[in-house]
């Protein structure tokens, strides 16, 4: 599995959406189940797939797929593989 | 030397003209000393504590910096916050640990024989608490790098302004800003000074106005429900005067000295949601909560519902920093529970707005999300209030009954008033308002005024200055200072 499809998993099984709503414009907001409660769940399935720490600073830079991609390359995530 | 008093006023210039007199070497030392006179006038038997809990917090500090591996560094963090708490814990909750113990022995039976101990709660021991617990944390965390110079430290610690009551600051705030050389700057007294002046005219004109009248419901043995409904409503807005008027007071105090203290308020009482409250309530407790207490408690959490239990632990924390009481508990408790059932029901809500039609016409929805908002946290206030538990309750009951809302009841508690209270009460209150729909409209109050020509703004300070010293009273400390 590469690291974009384990990203769009760990949005599907954090936030329990279908995968066809995971799409790369995706913000924090926009859907009822990405709100405050649904990004901590993401965030703890984004750590467990990734093997990464996220602090509450970086968690409020996260506010979307995009930031999130952004947030985790910073973190060492390659997404090309 | 209560804020509200001429002696601040005197000791607040006199440091402020030191302050630029001297050269910024010398400045630490001054503002300790103004730290240390200022908390010495209040509490001197206190000084000892403060003393003991700045070096331990300055020492444990540099000994979590200076491990080598994460478990010895986590280890000693776990040290630090424990002393800190215990030094907490032992003149705020000893007490309340040992009766609710004596009650619970007492019904069930056992033997518990531990006495009463007669302890007084040390000023301001909340505050300057869990701001050095943020420090040690932070410095566990890798965000903040132990202070070396024990001076600069021991100000973060003990900065007059907010030294009592708050904001409650992060180091890397407020730390670089006392280093930085400040200088005599225009804008910041003029900012410094309107804050300062609005602070005493909520304080002496609505705070310690309402104060007496809302003891008298709360005092009273036998309160009708209407006068227990207007108590509670009137106390919101006492509450959120007093507070906000401390914060005032800290802020514009500090940023004479050009430093800028975190905003603890966010017109509250506009809220939509409890959610929403959180945000703009105590902004600065609300924050340290959610760093401290929440996301540690969430982290790595994948259900909602494990989330949700993160959520009113947090809350019960909220509630027994505010007092070592169980009305203060359930008070926590209840707004955990506001806002797990808000968010549980998120959707319901919104399919049931959609249906009465009310979201058709969005000014309407969003008064009714404030109407509902502020009368859930006036409920909760019932039990804030109230000096006990069994007395929380028969208020709340009062609070929920129908025929407490009836006009002709609050027609006749209304008279708890005289007519000069209420007029006063109702110039004031408009006049606040004022300035809450100038900061909706215009962003911020204090750019509107500062885009003022020199004569409106003398004449607004001034229509503050002479409603104070003319009608205003100050008998109260403030209820927060309490805490």
């Amino acid at each position: 599995m590469t690291n974009i499809e384990k990203y769009k998993l760990a949005f599907m099984n954090g936030l329990e959406l279908d995968e066809s709503v995971v799409y790369e414009n995706l913000e924090l907001g926009m859907t009822k189940e990405w709100d405050s409660i649904g990004h901590m769940t993401l965030i703890a399935e984004l750590e467990d797939a990734f093997d990464v720490y996220i602090d509450s600073d970086e968690m409020t830079e996260f506010t979307s797929y995009q930031t999130g991609m952004e947030l985790l390359t910073r973190l060492g995530v390659d997404f090309r593989s | 030397m209560s804020f509200i008093s001429i002696e601040f006023l005197l000791f607040l210039t006199m440091i402020v003209a030191i302050y630029y007199a001297i050269p910024h070497r010398f400045r630490w030392l001054l503002l300790l000393f103004a730290g240390y006179v200022f908390y010495a006038a209040l509490s001197v038997q206190f000084i000892p504590l403060l003393l003991t809990s700045t070096a331990f917090t300055y020492v444990i500090g540099i000994l979590i910096e200076r491990q080598e591996r994460k478990q010895q560094k986590k280890r000693l963090m776990w040290v630090g916050v424990s002393v800190l708490v215990l030094f907490l814990g032992w003149f705020k909750y000893f007490n309340f640990v040992n009766d609710s113990l004596r009650a619970f022995a007492d019904w069930s039976g056992f033997n518990y024989d531990v006495p009463y101990k007669e302890i007084i709660l040390p000023l301001a021991i909340s505050f300057y608490t869990f701001q050095a617990i943020s420090y040690v944390v932070d410095i566990y965390r890798g965000k903040q790098k132990a202070e070396r110079h024990y001076g600069y430290f021991s100000v973060y610690f003990a900065f007059f302004p907010q030294l009592v009551a708050g904001p409650i600051e992060r180091a890397k705030k407020l730390l670089p800003q006392l280093k930085t050389e400040q200088h005599l700057d225009y804008d910041n007294v003029r900012y410094g000074i309107q804050r300062i002046i609005w602070g005493f005219f909520k304080k002496t004109l609505i705070a310690d106005r309402l104060a007496p009248i809302v003891s008298s419901v709360f005092n009273s043995p036998d309160p009708t429900g209407s006068e227990i409904v207007l108590a509670t409503m009137l106390f919101s807005i006492q509450l959120f005067a007093d507070f906000s008027a401390c914060s005032d007071i800290a802020i514009g105090s500090a940023r004479l000295f050009g430093i800028k203290l975190t905003e603890n308020f966010k017109q509250p009482h506009f809220a939509v949601s409890i959610a929403d409250f959180w945000n703009r309530w105590h902004i600065t407790l609300s924050t340290w909560l959610r760093d401290y207490i929440f996301m540690p408690l969430a982290k790595g959490k994948k259900k909602r519902q494990q989330i949700y239990v993160a959520i009113i632990m947090t809350f019960l924390v909220s509630g027994i920093w505010h007092g070592a009481a169980w009305n203060f508990v359930l008070w926590g408790l209840i707004h955990g529970i506001y806002r797990v059932f808000g968010d549980h029901t998120r959707q319901q809500r919104e399919k049931m707005a959609a249906w009465v039609g009310i979201n058709r016409i969005p000014t309407l929805h969003h008064w009714w999300k404030i109407a509902v908002t502020f009368q859930l946290v006036c409920f909760s206030r019932v039990f804030f209030q109230s000096h006990s538990m069994g007395e929380a309750f028969s208020h709340a009951k009062l609070y929920v009954t129908p025929a407490s809302w009836a006009p002709s009841g609050m027609m006749q508690a209304i008279q708890m008033f005289s007519l000069l209270d209420l007029i006063i009460f109702l110039v004031v209150f408009l006049t606040v308002h004022l300035f809450q729909h100038v900061e909706r409209t215009k962003g911020s109050a204090w750019d509107w005024m500062a885009r003022q020509s020199p004569v409106t703004s003398v004449a607004i300070n001034l229509f503050l200055i002479v409603s104070a010293f003319l009608f205003g009273v100050s008998s109260q400390g403030f209820v927060y200072g309490g805490f």
